[in-house]
């Protein structure tokens, strides 16, 4: 309960600082993920572009090894002449300048006049039209460009080659079980030159390169494209040429350390790329690895789709980079929600500091202190709220002081009263009995003069006693009030008219300066005319002779906190004053300055007692040597009867 | 002229029979209630002083059972606190006039003769 403020700013803090952390890393993810994995599809489609020039680069360079040959002049004649010794000498030395696997020359008419390898002269039964020769025949110019040629092409050109085409296939994972289990066909980079002597075409001179387990072209891409950057000892680059779905030339590196050949490419990927001829881009699981990849569809020369260009990187060395971003920037995201929530907690204290204090103080104020410990002002609402709680502890103390004294007043005036009443009671049967007694003895003849006197005496004494235990009982007696509206001036004048005559005797001059339109009281007539009785006389006794009393009547509001409408009626005197020390005990039940039998201490206290039961007040403010004021506040609306003091 | 006095002070009994025989009353004096309730069975008194606070049953107790038994006779009620609602309150049961204590033989005297005068104009 205590710290609930406190603890629901902070959450409040926190909870914003936690949802604005969680979007910024959320976002942040999402950015770096996409940056970094859209760069690393760049770069791997840029490094299949680059893949795709060297191909062509070698396509090329076959082709202009093949067209430069037909150009020199002893080829030709050796062509024309079928000079195939020579020729024979000449295409193998041509075949290791130009790094071909194959090479040969053909007729006009299409059979094969001379290769090299072991079947350097074919007979005339030998199989039939080669297709590139066939297509130089046909457009007669040179041609070049991917072909597949099937196991027996590639044994009438050079058994060596057919079996190094051979790549045994790795099962598929879904057990194709129709499928073959070893890819025997061959896919070459291969080009075919018409050979003029003159104008004539006496020739059509081909060769090319098997990419099947070839390793050159796939790791020159490597070395160049990729610079042979590793990551944890493994290439980061790698580069494949699919036949069909299957590696034919790969430098990617199955679980046993071996190059993956004969594995196949994944459904997706087939389809996308190898039927639609689309090129793909995007992250793949590649034999071992999750590699960066992209694949382009490889055609031949006839335009169809035999076969892929992969390369790839390994996802790996990006999602390195992309963890040390997303590190560094979770980092910066909870070094600023840490330094967030430290300012929350600042802030909260700051705000709720102020307010704790108020607490504790109002706990001291609970306990009894009416002096807490406010702390410093604070600067804001609160700073409002502390300076109107001070102020209403303030109020709290005057008003409290207030009524304790009217508590202590009425306590005393509470217990003095039953006192009385009960020793009034006792003592009337009794004193009955005195006054029957004496009166009854003074009645007898037969008494001398000086008893006479002395019983006089008696009965005098008993009269006092009898008029004390009378005072006693009016002030016990505690009748309840007989309000009625009255008009204060004229129950004051009433009032002046039963003392005056007492004032004229002493030579005090009573002066009365009636305020104007003042509102009815509600009041006890009878009750307030023996309080304003009670003043003056007292006032009387305390002026000497040829000074004077003066009484005003106003409306006032009441002076102790709560504005009360009412009036007050100021008595001044121009006595002889009240010491300091007697103004403190002027309420006191039995508190007189009067001599032995002029007053029984009880008439100032009754009428206090009267006044509070009216909801009024009496102050006292005096001068000794200068006079007394007296000033007696009443209610115009009596808000609720001050309860019977006594009973 | 009879008068019946209660009182459970015997001061006062003793007082006021001193007083009012040399007035020339005939007082018969009951200590208590049950006293004076007694000695109503035989005897009419002209006359019923009586105190309010008594031990048992008090005054206002007496003049209920009196009014009730003997309506007629009047009550002159007297006591030692006299407080504005004692007064009243013996005033509504039917009280002829209330004495406050302490009195003076002649205040006893007058009040009873008083009494007595509106009696007899009564009837």
């Amino acid at each position: 309960m205590f710290y609930s403020t406190r603890s629901k700013l902070l959450a409040g803090f926190l909870g914003v600082t936690l949802l604005v952390g969680a979007v910024s890393l959320f976002i942040g993810v999402h950015l770096i993920d996409q940056n970094v994995f859209g760069e690393a599809l760049n770069r791997v489609q840029q490094d299949l572009s680059a893949a795709n020039e060297m191909y062509l680069t070698r396509v090329k360079q076959v082709k202009t090894s093949l067209s430069i040959t037909t150009l020199g002049f002893a080829f030709v004649s050796s062509v024309s002449e079928r000079k195939t010794t020579d020729l024979v000498i000449r295409l193998e030395r041509m075949a290791r300048l130009a790094e071909l696997d194959f090479a040969g020359i053909a007729t006009e008419d299409g059979r094969t006049l001379c290769r090299m390898g072991p079947y350097s002269f074919p007979g005339p039964a030998s199989r039939g039209v080669n297709p590139l020769v066939k297509v130089v025949l046909e457009r007669r110019v040179a041609v070049s460009g991917t072909m597949v040629l099937d196991r027996d092409a590639l044994i009438s050109e050079n058994p060596e080659l057919a079996e190094r085409a051979r790549i045994p296939l790795s099962p598929r994972p879904e057990g194709d079980a129709g499928s073959a289990h070893e890819e025997s066909a061959g896919m070459v980079i291969a080009a075919a030159v018409p050979i003029f002597d003159g104008d004539t075409l006496v020739g059509v001179l081909y060769g090319g390169i098997l990419l099947n387990r070839s390793e050159a072209l796939v790791d020159t891409v490597r070395e160049t494209v990729f610079q042979g950057e590793t990551y944890q000892e493994r290439s980061v680059g790698s580069s494949t040429i699919f036949l069909n779905d299957v590696r034919i030339a790969t430098n990617i590196y199955g679980p046993d350390g071996r190059r993956a050949l004969g594995t196949r490419v994944s459904p997706e990927v087939k389809e996308y790329v190898l039927d639609q001829g689309k090129l793909w881009a995007d992250r793949a699981y590649v034999v071992s690895n999750w590699y960066i990849t992209a694949y382009r569809p490889i055609e031949d020369i006839f335009g169809h789709r035999v076969g892929m260009l992969y390369v790839g990187v390994l996802e790996e060395k990006f999602a390195r980079v992309r963890a040390q971003a997303l590190k560094m920037f979770i980092l910066i995201t909870l070094a600023g929600m840490l330094l967030a929530a430290a300012a929350g907690v600042f802030i909260a204290r700051r705000i709720t500091l102020p307010i704790q204090r108020l607490i504790r103080a109002s706990q001291q104020v609970s306990e009894g202190s009416l002096n807490p410990e406010l702390g410093p002002p604070a600067n804001s609402e609160i700073g409002v709220l502390q300076k109107a709680f001070g102020e209403m502890v303030a109020a709290v103390g005057r008003r409290r002081a207030a009524s304790e004294l009217r508590i202590i007043q009425s306590e005393k005036q509470a217990s003095v009263g039953r006192l009385a009443a009960g020793v009034a009671h006792e003592i009337n049967n009794p004193l009955t009995g005195v006054l029957t007694y004496t009166h009854m003895l003074l009645r007898r003849k037969d008494i001398t003069s000086d008893i006479r006197s002395d019983l006089q005496i008696i009965a005098e004494a008993t009269e006092r006693v009898r008029k004390i235990v009378k005072g006693l009982l009016d002030f016990s007696r505690q009748t309840k009030l007989d309000p009625e509206a009255a008009d204060v001036n004229r129950l004051v004048g009433a009032a002046i008219s039963l003392v005056e005559n007492q004032a004229l005797v002493k030579g005090v001059a009573i002066n009365f300066h009636p305020g104007d339109n003042l509102p009815l009281v509600t009041l006890d007539r009878s009750q307030i005319q023996s309080v304003i009785i009670n003043i003056i006389i007292n006032a009387l006794d305390a002026t000497e002779p040829g000074g004077h009393i003066r009484i005003f009547t106003a409306a006032s509001l009441s002076g102790n906190g709560a504005a009360q409408e009412g009036i007050e009626i100021t008595f001044a005197d121009s006595g002889c004053g009240i010491t300091p020390e007697n103004l403190n005990k002027l309420f006191d039940p039995f508190f007189t300055t009067k001599g032995v039998g002029q007053g029984t201490g009880l008439g100032l206290s009754v009428s206090l007692g009267i006044v509070q039961r009216h909801g009024g007040h009496i102050r006292v403010q005096s001068e000794v040597g200068k006079g007394s004021r007296f000033f007696v506040w009443l209610p115009v609306d009596r808000r609720a009867e001050h309860e019977s003091v006594g009973g | 002229m009879r008068v019946l006095v209660v009182d459970d002070e015997p001061i006062v009994l003793k007082s006021c029979r001193l007083v009012l025989e040399a007035e020339g009353w005939e007082v018969v004096s009951a200590a208590s209630v049950e006293e004076a309730l007694s000695l109503l069975e035989s005897i009419t008194p002209d006359l019923l002083l009586i105190d309010v606070k008594m031990p048992v049953h008090d005054g206002m107790y007496l003049m209920r059972q009196v009014k009730e038994r003997k309506p007629g006779i009047p009550i002159i009620v007297m006591s030692g606190y006299p407080t504005r609602e004692t007064i009243s309150k013996a005033e509504d049961l039917g009280a002829a006039i209330f004495l406050p204590k302490p009195f003076t033989p002649d205040e006893l005297a007058d009040t009873l003769r008083s009494v007595a005068i509106i009696k007899s104009q009564d009837e």
